[in-house]
């Protein structure tokens, strides 16, 4: 069986017009995929920034995959929400990324957007916050029924990681 | 086909803590320790260490610099757990008690090479205002009792509030490539 290490951070967020963000993130593979070690989602914490607008986490990721096949390549996604002093949550935005391909270590950046609603919902969210969030998460990594949506742009994650592959010549793959 | 037994192989980091940037604090000292899996030992070299206390120059770069080093060889059979510097700077308040002014972590990298990293440094928030307050007054702030939680990823999200500082500690480890020797294929 071919392994995969995902060894890495999730280093932040920046470009949220909210602060105290904290994120919540996961992470999919296909069925021929089988988690070894480590854990497949997580919560980062709330993270105020004091100077300039990056929200940091330095949120660790130690993921180690066994698989037989190449399709279902494993997709980190993301849901950013923030945090206000009332300790109410408002969701920020969703993403996803691919963790790549190359062994190596590799600088993500992975941009987010958030449901947009009817006008009166925006609205509410203006004033009293909340707003529409997606019941099925896994909306945010696949594009099935994306159609029905109408979204607007949050800001982006920033990741740091590594990729350690091994047994993939094996399997005839080139890496 | 490979042999069944695992293979062990050898990571050594030799580096530096070697600044920061703290803009509103001053006289820090920063303590280092390693967070790794349970497939790693570490077999030479210390794995924790405490700097000594520096002031910020007085030229226009206010760096605080430590040039603190750092050497530590690890064994292991394993990637999974793969070891992360912690790093944990504290420095006088205002009344004069040792307070934690922020906590980091960065995996060790993966690669042969000289690498410089730069880390965000967090310390942990009180979501009260009064315990904000009397922690402020009496220099009890929020601790970790255990910094090397800051290298985990499970629990955080019981963490509530965070103020974050982003300062930046220059860490340049660098393997040096004699020993790096890694079953896997990293480039």
């Amino acid at each position: 069986m071919a392994e995969v290490h995902v060894i890495g951070q999730i280093i932040g967020a920046s470009g949220f017009s909210e602060s105290s963000l904290f994120c919540k993130w996961g992470i999919h593979t296909g069925a021929a995929w089988k988690l070894l070690s480590g854990v497949r989602e997580g919560q980062t914490q709330v993270d105020t920034p004091q100077i300039g607008d990056m929200a940091y986490w330095s949120h660790p990721i130690d993921l180690h995959f066994a698989t037989k096949g190449l399709q279902g390549w494993p997709r980190l996604h993301f849901q950013v929400w923030s945090q206000d002093s009332f300790g109410r949550c408002q969701l920020a935005g969703y993403g996803f990324c691919h963790v790549p391909s190359s062994p190596g270590t590799h600088q993500l950046a992975c941009p987010t957007w958030r449901p947009l609603g009817s006008w009166r919902e925006q609205l509410a969210r203006a004033f009293v916050g909340g707003g529409p969030q997606l019941l099925h998460g896994d909306t945010i990594y696949s594009g099935a029924d994306r159609y029905r949506l109408h979204t607007a742009a949050g800001g982006t994650v920033h990741l740091e990681i590594g990729l350690l592959l091994r047994n993939f010549d094996r399997y005839g793959v080139e890496c | 086909m490979a042999t069944a037994s695992p293979s062990v192989f050898l990571l050594m980091v030799n580096g530096q803590v070697e600044s920061a940037q703290f803009p509103e604090y001053d006289d820090l000292y920063c303590k280092y320790c390693f967070v790794y899996g349970q497939d790693w030992a570490p077999t030479a070299g210390l794995e924790e260490g405490i700097s000594q206390i520096t002031s910020k120059s007085q030229d226009v770069r206010q760096a605080l610099v430590w040039n603190f080093p750092i050497d530590v060889t690890f064994k292991s059979t394993n990637p999974y757990g793969w070891p992360q510097i912690v790093l944990s700077v504290y420095g006088p308040d205002v009344f004069g008690n040792d307070v934690v002014r922020g906590y980091g972590a960065v995996h060790v990298p993966f690669s042969p090479g000289r690498h410089k990293r730069t880390i965000p440094m967090f310390v942990p928030e009180s979501t009260s205002k009064l315990q904000k307050f009397t922690s402020w007054f009496m220099g009890r702030r929020p601790e970790y009792t255990d910094p090397k939680v800051v290298a985990q990823g499970e629990g955080r999200e019981d963490e509530n509030a965070e103020a974050e500082i982003p300062r930046s500690t220059w860490v340049s480890l660098c393997p040096s490539p004699a020993w790096l020797m890694l079953p896997f294929c990293p480039q």
